[in-house]
């Protein structure tokens, strides 16, 4: 028998011209790990949403057909009363953490629903074990760098023994290795507990190999871009980071790095978290001044951070994207990300995908001889990328580009180049 | 000292400065409060000593020239329409200088709260209003988030060849840093209804018991805000 069920589910967001969901049958049976794909827009997060409840409850909009978890209708059922039967990690770890320290953060869903007293920091303890971050039990969360704040959000819904496991692309700031750490942990949960596990992913390669079905919303298409064919060498150098060193206070994030970029060509940099990426970056870009070693750069550098959906300041796509240039140009660059028609549309009420390639827009419109662009790809599925990956190579010989990715098939679509940070982690990404 | 207590103890100075009329008494509190407030990591201090510095420096400026009191006249100065004669007396010098350590003490209250005290402890050692609790030390949160989330926007323009300058500059950043926290506080009130907040029968972790040093807070907090009321 089912676990959980969704029937004939149509829903659409309040004041939403069409419905995010529209007719979606699906059943999760106990102990099968399910991978959820489909475009960016196309309904994932809000088909997890509706698993735990959230949707209707939390959102409000029209629903229409049933959502059954555990033998109880979404509809009658208070998502807080779903918790423990259910147990979500959502997209973006930073907007998930309630507490203050990691152990404290574990435990909060544990007080929730009424787990004795004694057993709580045990089974705390226990989940941090599970996923490889005991040691940060004592951590503030605020310290903590993005992949382990996945790590710790996974912990906090293990810890609540779900029958039902929602995973809204989870892996979104874990390199890959981690990412593939954290979804044989999943799979194992599986196996072991009889969990069911409902994931979606747009790094769909290594959710693949691990997952016993794979549910698609709308067309989709998993194969990521093609690697590049005809990788390029560079022309006049753009920008030299020699021997450079650099710390967040006392604490070392990079140390003796050296990088050459070079007009025309498009280089990605790659390592696991914490191994210095973002600083580096940051130091080629001119945003920071190393510590030791020198940078030398050639004309004007932008940067596109992390999350740059967060950071957009003005009213409309357009006037965003015009705060870098004129109008005219803005509106071209604007067409070139894709987002033709969305001139007067207010950032904050685009999806994230559309949001990160406004982001992009307001980047690229400054035409700098030096790109660089820190993790351009989260959120971003699979096409989309694709389509990214063309953009920046169409434009790379005017300049310089260096794209700071986990994402392997994106960097093999992208980079005539690699560069990987390997070696101990830094503590880079915990003061990001 | 447990959190609950450390509060009270904070709270009861809050009050006291409020209370007491002798600035000597007033400036002792704030001088107490802001030697423990330096106590906290220099970078998270900061935000917080530099308001306390801003606000209390405002309040000594402005209070000469909306209060008229006094006869020893410092300084005189022009006559405006509607405000009269603006002038600064030593009377009205002094009472700003007090009305700007009682602000200053409240501030350095709250600021030794933020920065020194183990709010997740202080939520799960409430015993009632829980909800309450919770509440505070988010909103508490929310300055640091803040001012993480502002110079995360400010290396974003940066990023695009933007520097903001100046007190304009600076305040058209505030209605995208609200907007941002606006949409933090949705992100967190979903997740928190997905683990069970507001469910009937929470339980929580064991708290350690109240040593001497706790009880004495309690009583010392009780003795301070009568004290304050009664003879200071």
């Amino acid at each position: 028998m089912a676990l959980a069920r969704a029937e004939g589910l149509t829903f659409a967001y309040p004041r939403a011209a069409r419905p995010a969901l529209d007719g979606v049958d699906l059943e999760l049976e106990p102990g099968e790990v399910v991978l959820l794909l489909g475009r960016s827009g196309a309904g994932k997060s809000t088909l997890v949403r509706a698993f735990a409840g959230l949707v209707p409850h939390f959102h409000g909009g029209r629903f229409a057909g049933r959502v059954l978890v555990g033998g109880l209708d979404t509809r009658l059922t208070h998502p807080s009363a779903l918790a423990g039967t259910v147990a979500t990690v959502f997209q973006d770890p930073e907007d998930q953490v309630v507490m203050t320290r990691v152990a404290a953060e574990v435990a909060f869903g544990l007080e929730n629903l009424g787990t004795p007293s004694g057993e709580i920091l045990l089974r705390a303890h226990a989940a941090l074990g599970a996923v490889g971050a005991e040691h940060l039990a004592g951590r503030y969360v605020a310290e903590l760098s993005g992949g382990e704040l996945q790590r710790v959000c996974l912990a906090s819904a293990l810890a609540l023994e779900p029958e039902l496991l929602l995973l809204d692309e989870p892996t979104s700031q874990l390199d890959p290795d981690g990412a593939e750490a954290f979804l044989d942990l999943a799979q194992r949960l599986a196996r072991e507990r009889g969990t069911a596990v409902l994931v979606s992913e747009q790094r769909p390669a290594a959710a693949l190999e691990r997952c016993d079905r794979v549910v698609t919303l709308g067309a989709f298409d998993p194969d990521g871009p093609p690697p590049v064919a005809d990788p390029r060498s560079g022309g006049e150098l753009v920008c030299a980071v020699e021997e450079a060193s650099f710390a967040y206070g006392d604490l070392p994030a990079l140390s003796g790095a050296s990088l050459e970029l070079r007009r025309g060509e498009v280089v990605a940099l790659t390592g696991p978290n914490g191994s210095g990426k973002t600083t580096l970056a940051k130091l080629a870009a001119g945003l920071l001044e190393p510590s030791a070693g020198r940078v030398v750069r050639e004309g004007r550098a932008s940067f596109l951070v992390q999350d740059p959906g967060r950071y957009l300041v003005r009213e409309r796509a357009d006037e965003e994207v015009a705060l870098g240039a004129d109008a005219e140009r803005a509106r071209e660059v604007i067409a070139q990300v894709g987002l033709a028609g969305f001139e007067a549309r207010h950032p904050r009420d685009l999806s994230s995908g559309e949001r990160e390639r406004l982001a992009l827009a307001t980047v690229l419109v400054t035409e700098p001889d030096l790109l660089v662009l820190d993790e351009p790809t989260r959120g971003i599925d699979p096409e989309r990328k694709g389509e990214l990956a063309g953009l920046l190579r169409a434009q790379a010989s005017g300049r310089a580009t260096l794209v700071v990715t986990h994402d392997r098939a994106f960097a093999a679509a992208v980079a005539d180049r690699e560069v990987s940070l390997g070696g101990a982690p830094a503590l880079e990404a915990a003061l990001a | 000292m447990s959190p609950g207590p450390a509060a009270a103890l904070l709270a009861a100075l809050a009050a006291a400065a409020l209370l007491a009329h002798r600035p000597a008494t007033v400036a002792v509190i704030a001088a107490g409060l802001l030697v423990v407030a330096f106590r906290a990591p220099r970078a998270r201090r900061r935000l917080y000593l530099l308001s306390v510095l801003v606000s209390c420096v405002s309040v000594v400026v402005i209070t000469p020239f909306v209060e008229s009191i006094g006869l020893h006249v410092l300084w005189s100065g022009p006559t405006i329409p509607v405000l009269g004669t603006l002038d600064v007396t030593t009377e009205e010098l002094r009472n700003g200088v007090v009305q700007a350590l009682r602000l200053g003490s409240v501030m350095l209250a709250f600021a030794v709260y933020a920065l020194m005290l183990d709010h997740d402890r202080l939520v799960q050692s409430a015993g009632f209003a829980r909800r309450s609790v919770l509440a505070v030390a988010l909103a508490t949160r929310l300055i640091p988030t803040l001012e993480r989330d502002g110079r995360g926007l400010i290396e974003a323009l940066r990023g695009r060849g933007l520097q903001p300058e100046g007190v304009r500059g600076h305040a058209a950043l505030l209605s995208p840093l609200l907007a941002g926290s606006l949409e933090r506080g949705l992100g967190l009130a979903e997740a928190m209804e997905a683990r069970g907040f507001g469910r009937p029968g929470r339980t929580r972790v064991p708290r350690p018991a109240w040593r001497a040093l706790d009880w004495l807070a309690i009583v010392g907090s009780v003795l301070i805000v009568l004290t304050g009321l009664l003879w200071l």
